[in-house]
């Protein structure tokens, strides 16, 4: 099977830039009330193709180890029984991180007896996970961002999802709470927990906040995630993380010496400039835009232009906005402009 | 260092807070100092700001870092080796009378006067540049107006991001303009010993040579290319030691603040071309090394073409770019009886820039 990544170019290494460690004890945490229900995946249209994602690109996303427990091979025949149960025409897509050789080698061994799997070894650049770009990479089909892709007959699952639709449709469990990760600079330590869907976030990050400082909370990253303010919220299955950020709010004395105090937090990290065209947002584009272009036809005020630029491609993974020496608010300036004009 | 700054921090910190409220209260002393104080502020603060809307994490590469590693990558390319090739009592001096000149007096008054930018790093840059660019026995007095106009013409045009040609290099055409005799005479000859600092101020026509390309116009005589790699020839203060230049040039390549395709495709093209002309006129023209290793061509085509902001953005048409900038030095040095090609041909690139930059968005989207 091929190697593939993203492209030449694009993406960032979030993994490396970020390492958060966690600790390997998971807690569990229930609601008051009682817990939702995990859905089966199921859709109306004749599932074709389904991707398994065991490739998360982001330092806060559920790590593989804690569902596959380094036993690739159990996890593939609970694949096999899901696929003969439910989706028996289906062909199965397998990204898996290139850097976790076991699995890899587990999964290479597995699908050479099987004509339904195919292996793919993905560098966890971020952002490879991105549905657009596995079904893209792994399907070579190109579809638009925003794109209902359960229509054309592809489903996209991590591995709890695989756990959960074993545990529900094979064994006949009830599955009632999922992994979330906790991770961030305003908590006191990294941790994963087991959480029953339904339970709210307050109750979750109680006595784990640091005291000192103001904190932003997140739901699902702060790259592709929300941000979220009412911390009532309750948990549901599309909630993989939960990160919590220190709000450097205020200003912070040499930050030539305190990079490991200021990553990873909500600063800016630098002052907001014009445009220097630099092109750091191009070379990191994983989908091979020009951002500064649509910065510049929209403080011209001109969105009908930016759209000009092949704008439907971008996925909205915030890498530009990310990268920019000059702070520029890109994917801001990309919505607002993807947006349709209030007069037309 | 950092052991060093802790029991400072608190004091200093809080002393900046009583001074930012101290201006922001008083808007007579934020007319005149407000700029500079902030400008001191954001060397050694961050900024208080935070993301407000996705992605709510950011890099820590911004614009200061940006500007620092080209500092950083001209002093190691130019400065030390003029310090150890025409002494410091050269050197020294120029640069102070460039920063003072073109940052401490005309942004200072741009940012009083016309109260719409801040000063920024990237009067260092401009200010750095403008020694390089001219002879070893400049005058003090064209240092600091060299310095003074790039800055102002720099801030009349919008401030860093909005000016469409090369600062220093406009400055530079404008000095050749207005005092063509300071920019033929002062090549000093390096390692010949320094210069006693009384003189520093007006320069010394004695000890002007022929830079190696006016040689070449006059007499035919090609300098051995070792003495050009090295700086033992005569040229302007920053452009003689190339080999420190192109080295400082590769890192900057390398931590992506210059983009390399600028100086691949203008040296190719001047390679290519001037290979060209000499298999066509002979010894008429200068040999295609002799042109890579002489005049300002290393310098221009490391530091001055590669400058972001005068370029054109789309990556492919910084190959147009710099193959344009090859072929208008090849002409100029083959074909004219100017002594050197590099400073019109980027100016007259950067100015083609946004034409061409059109053109290739145009064909890369099909508009």
């Amino acid at each position: 099977m091929k190697k593939e990544t993203i492209g030449v170019k694009g993406g960032f290494h979030l993994l490396d830039t970020y390492p958060l460690p966690f600790c390997t004890i998971i807690d569990e945490i229930s609601s008051d009330g009682s817990p939702g229900q995990f859905q089966f995946p199921v859709t109306s249209q004749k599932v074709e193709h389904v991707i398994v994602n065991l490739c998360p690109t982001e330092p806060w996303a559920l790590p593989n180890w804690v569902i596959l427990k380094h036993k690739t091979a159990t996890f593939l025949n609970m694949l096999k029984e899901i696929r003969t149960g439910y989706f028996s025409d289906a062909q199965f897509h397998l990204a898996i991180n290139e850097k976790e050789d076991k699995a890899v080698e587990d999964a290479m061994n597995f699908a050479g007896t099987e004509d339904w799997i195919h292996v793919f070894p993905l560098c966890a650049k971020y952002p490879q996970d991105d549905p657009v770009i596995l079904v893209q990479v792994l399907l070579g089909m190109d579809v638009n961002f925003g794109q209902d892709i359960k229509s054309l007959g592809i489903l996209i699952v991590d591995a709890q999802t695989v756990l959960a639709m074993y545990e529900q449709g094979i064994m006949r469990k009830d599955v009632n709470s999922r992994y979330v990760v906790l991770s961030g600079t305003g908590l006191r330590e990294n941790e994963i927990i087991r959480v029953e869907l339904g339970t709210s976030v307050e109750k979750i990050l109680k006595n784990k906040i640091k005291a000192t400082g103001a904190c932003r909370v997140f739901m699902n990253g702060p790259l592709r995630g929300n941000e979220i303010s009412d911390l009532s919220q309750k948990i549901d299955w599309s909630v993989n993380n939960i990160v919590v950020l220190e709000e450097k709010n205020r200003k912070t004395l040499f930050p030539m010496f305190k990079a490991d105090e200021l990553a990873f937090t909500t600063s800016l990290l630098g002052e907001l400039r014009r445009c220097v065209y630099c092109n750091f947002c191009d070379d990191i584009c994983p989908v091979a835009l020009e951002p500064a272009l649509y910065y510049h036809s929209y403080i011209r005020g001109e969105k009908h232009k930016a759209r000009l630029y092949h704008m439907e491609k971008c996925i909205e993974c915030g890498l530009c906005s990310f990268i920019c020496p000059s702070k520029l608010e890109l994917l801001k300036m990309i919505r607002a402009c993807k947006a349709p004009d209030k007069h037309a | 260092m950092k052991k060093f700054l802790k029991p400072l921090e608190p004091l200093l910190d809080k002393g900046l807070n009583t001074a930012e409220s101290f201006i922001h209260t008083h808007p007579k002393v934020n007319f005149f100092f407000g700029a500079v104080f902030e400008a001191f502020d954001g060397l050694i603060r961050n900024p208080k700001e935070t993301a407000q809307s996705p992605p709510f994490i950011r890099h820590n590469y911004d614009v200061k870092r940006f500007m620092g590693a080209v500092l950083v990558a001209l002093v190691c390319g130019w400065v030390l080796p003029a310090i150890y090739l025409y002494g410091w009592q050269c050197v020294v001096p120029k640069l102070i009378v460039s920063f003072i000149a073109g940052v401490f007096i005309a942004d200072f008054l741009w940012v009083i006067i016309a109260r719409e930018e801040h000063i920024a790093e990237g009067g260092f840059v401009t200010c750095l540049f403008i020694p390089a660019i001219l002879p070893p026995q400049a005058p003090l007095w064209l240092i600091g107006l060299g310095a003074a106009l790039a800055i102002i013409f720099r801030n009349i045009l919008g401030g860093i991001g909005n000016n469409i040609v090369n600062p220093a290099l406009f400055s530079r055409l404008f000095l050749t303009i207005c005092f063509p005799a300071f920019l033929v005479t002062g090549y000093q000859m390096p390692l010949i010993g320094t210069q006693v600092i009384h003189t520093v101020p007006q320069g010394l026509d004695a000890v002007t040579h022929a830079t190696p390309f006016t040689a070449f116009k006059t007499s035919g005589e090609v300098a051995s290319y070792l003495s050009l790699l090295l700086g033992t020839t005569t040229g302007s203060l920053g452009e003689t030691c190339r080999l420190a230049l192109i080295l400082a040039g590769l890192w900057l390549m390398k931590v992506k603040v210059a983009n390399w395709r600028v100086p691949a495709s203008y040296l190719g093209s001047v390679f290519v071309f001037s290979v060209f002309f000499s298999l066509i006129l002979g010894k008429a023209v200068a040999p295609p090394f002799f042109q890579l290793l002489s005049g300002g061509l290393i310098l221009g085509a490391f530091f001055m073409a590669t400058d972001p902001i005068t370029t054109t953005y789309n990556q492919t048409a910084k190959w147009i770019f710099g193959a344009g900038c090859g072929f208008i030095t090849v002409l100029i040095r083959d074909f004219t009886t100017l002594p050197e090609g590099v400073m019109y041909a980027i100016l007259l690139m950067n100015l083609l820039a946004i034409p061409i930059q059109s053109l290739m968005v145009k064909i890369r989207y099909r508009l």
